[in-house]
């Protein structure tokens, strides 16, 4: 009896493990791969929003056109320009800012609500402030241009200006996560050993690179990860600043699926656009996998 | 073993009791429903300042004849509008009665989501402004509202700069110039001119095309969207920006708030927009005055339909609605909330209406030789061939690109695509 009993008891101790994965694993096949399976399909279909079921199986059909379409490529650049700038300068920000607050001064507390806040506000609002402060009229960018001397500036309407915009209030708002996470891992970093290293000789910049970087070197890279896989995703701030424009300058891939789904009503060639999207998430993810596996690597030797 | 008998025993009693009790609700539910409805009826115009509540009180007075019946709204932002119905729709959800542009109308009656409602129009005597309701011979359905545009100005602001009403684009530009010059922080003219606002803009954009004579098809029913008469109108629409009278990147709402701040001495507006101008603000309506837009041949209007889900619970219902709605009553609540804006039967505006907004006369008028935004026989895919003929205004407009040159390329691309 008892051994029948302990018998059970390792069997259900087997699964319990499986018990506590499944309800994510439900979740994820209902909201997440059960769609995107449908999404590849469909990308392979000639369905139209207003009548999701109807589609027709028309193989590689979208992918031609989508190929064959001079605008697929303009919108693959501006994804990419923007995704990787975005990394750029809002890594560096978030890294230099993580670095600013880490040593304690007075005041930190304060300074700290304060870098957080574009973090803090809904994506939605801070477009629409941003919008003002853009506005060639009443935007303060174009009062301050204006009282310096040098005219104002269409900030969302020109062609060379309309990204850089964008780029701005993208990066007001990944920065300050990459500065938590960053700031986070800098706790991490013991001191004896960047002690030790100043004790050395080291001076500031060696100290970073030699002691502080490799401790945070994860954290960065999988900020950068994030931060960039959210950009190629990202719609709010881009369609309500610009909406795409001027002339598809910030039509991105997210932009360009929006316009093909609702305003063409054509679900299966957006599905396509988000097929292309996903790959180059992937893509990404792929490039970040083989440099954290190169790392391990190195770290173990 | 006799525990397990009882246990099925008692599963099986539940089981009976829970079908015989989900059985009774099921019936209870149809019999009150033969009592009380509740009919949704989608609009973007619920959320309109003033005007939203003065059409929701107009519709309502359908409850003082048709006691078992429950309006019940769905304000959908009119910017996400046609996104959240053809979603909703597609998904075999939505409103009873949608109220929505002409453009999504055709979209949805293509789909087979609306029904016939030619009952509701029995005995009426509808005017022209419900031509396009009816599909391939089915009515599918009745005018909520046709708003046609003009050009309305600050009567005080143009008065005092000694300007002009304007008959042509370089009317427009000098006049607009003077009145700014007259009265500092005056914007001379607003007009939608950014992507962002696309399917506002390219259907305020159709009053210059048609202004020039454009007709987006010839009668073959070919695309032709280099069209001499397309190139004039870009190149006149280009002028008119470059001139810098235009408040650029202002959304069309903001440009609204400053015209009823008396902010702004003309604008390219139609009569629902207007109306929102003239209510509510600092700009009395009386100081507001329309004209025809400076333009050689008529413009565009705004059509809104109203139509009857197919995936209503209660069509026949929805349909009695409708019925009411174009009946004299109806129409005459209507009347009073929709100001100046021509209706599915002709009711015309009230005297004091008019006393009060002498403006509101010119867009009856205008309604007459207005034209739909949609492009005849592509009705459906009038946004998409649109957004090509706006990337070419957007082109020549901000990079400068020869409006010939601009529209070409479009020519091309919709070629490729239709």
């Amino acid at each position: 009896m008892s051994m029948r009993g302990s018998k059970l008891r390792n069997g259900t101790t087997r699964l319990v493990p499986y018990a506590f994965i499944l309800p994510p694993m439900i979740y994820l096949m209902v909201f997440m791969f059960w769609p995107l399976a449908r999404q590849m399909y469909m990308s392979l279909t000639n369905t139209r929003i207003i009548n999701p079921n109807r589609g027709r199986f028309i193989g590689l059909g979208n992918y031609e056109r989508l190929f064959e379409d001079p605008a697929f490529y303009l919108s693959l650049r501006a994804t990419l320009v923007y995704a990787v700038l975005a990394v750029i300068f809002g890594v560096t920000l978030g890294v230099i800012s993580a670095l600013a607050i880490d040593r304690p001064f007075k005041g930190r507390t304060i300074v700290r609500a304060i870098l957080l806040f574009g973090w803090a506000v809904p994506n939605v609002a801070a477009s629409l402030i941003w919008l003002w402060m853009y506005n060639d009229r009443s935007g303060v960018f174009n009062r301050i241009t204006e009282y310096l001397g040098i005219g104002r500036f269409g900030w969302l309407t020109s062609t060379d200006l309309a990204l850089g915009a964008i780029l701005a209030v993208t990066v007001w708002q990944v920065a300050p996560f990459v500065m938590l996470v960053v700031l986070a891992a800098l706790q991490s970093v013991p001191h004896e050993v960047r002690e030790a290293a100043r004790i050395d000789g080291a001076d500031g910049l060696n100290t970073f690179r030699a002691v502080t970087l490799p401790h945070i070197r994860p954290a960065v890279q999988l900020a950068s990860l994030l931060v960039c896989v959210w950009s190629i995703r990202r719609f709010d701030i881009i369609y309500l600043l610009t909406g795409g424009g001027p002339v598809g300058t910030t039509s991105t891939l997210v932009v360009k699926i929006r316009q093909t789904a609702f305003e063409g009503h054509e679900l299966g060639m957006a599905s396509a656009y988000g097929a292309v999207g996903l790959v180059l998430a992937l893509a990404i993810a792929s490039v970040h996998y083989v440099v954290e596996q190169r790392r391990m690597k190195w770290m173990s030797r | 073993m006799s525990e397990n008998i009882r246990r099925r025993k008692l599963l099986a009693t539940a089981a009976v009791l829970g079908v015989a009790l989900a059985a009774g609700m099921a019936d209870s539910s149809h019999a009150q429903s033969g009592e009380k409805f509740t009919l949704k009826i989608a609009n973007s115009q619920w959320l309109d300042a003033l005007r939203g509540k003065n059409l929701w009180v107009a519709v309502q007075k359908y409850q003082e004849v048709a006691p078992n019946v429950t309006l019940e709204q769905e304000a959908i932002p009119s910017a996400e509008f046609a996104d959240k119905l053809t979603t909703e729709m597609g998904a075999g959800q939505g409103p009873d009665i949608a109220i929505m542009q002409e453009g999504l109308f055709y979209a949805l009656a293509d789909a087979g989501f609306l029904v016939d409602i030619a009952k509701a129009a029995d005995g009426v005597a509808l005017n022209k402004t419900n031509d396009n309701g009816m599909i391939d011979g089915v009515h599918y359905g009745i005018a909520w509202q046709r708003a046609a545009y003009a050009l309305i100005y600050n009567r005080p602001v143009i008065e005092s700069a000694g300007a002009k009403v304007p008959a042509t684009v370089e009317e427009l530009i000098a006049s607009s110039k003077a009145a700014s010059a007259k009265t500092p922080g005056v914007i001379g003219f607003t007009a939608r001119h950014q992507i962002n606002d696309f399917s506002g803009w390219f259907m305020d954009f159709q009053n210059w095309a048609y202004g020039y004579g454009v007709n987006w098809v010839d009668k073959d029913g070919k695309l032709t969207i280099d069209t001499p008469e397309a190139v004039a109108a870009v190149t006149a629409f280009k002028e008119t920006y470059a001139s810098g009278i235009i408040p650029i990147g202002d959304s069309m709402p903001t440009q609204r708030t400053r015209f009823k701040e008396k902010h702004v001495a003309f604008s390219i507006d139609n009569s629902g927009g207007t109306l929102n101008i003239a209510s509510g603000g600092a700009l009395a309506s009386a100081d507001m005055g329309a004209a025809p837009m400076p333009f050689k041949h008529p413009g565009a209007h705004q059509q809104i339909f109203l139509g009857v889900s197919s995936h209503s619970k209660h069509p026949e219902e929805a349909i009695k609605f409708l019925s009411w709605l174009v009946s004299k009553p109806g129409q005459q609540a209507l009347r009073e909330a929709s100001g100046p804006d021509a209706l599915a039967t002709d009711v015309p505006v009230t005297d004091a209406f008019a006393a009060a907004n002498p403006w509101a006369p010119t867009f009856a008028k205008l309604a007459q030789n207005s034209r739909s935004t949609l492009i005849p026989g592509h009705e459906m895919e009038t946004a998409q061939i649109m957004r090509f003929v706006m990337q070419a205004v957007e082109k020549a407009i901000l990079s400068n690109m020869d409006p010939k040159i601009a529209l070409a390329e479009a020519q091309s691309a919709v070629g490729k695509q239709f």
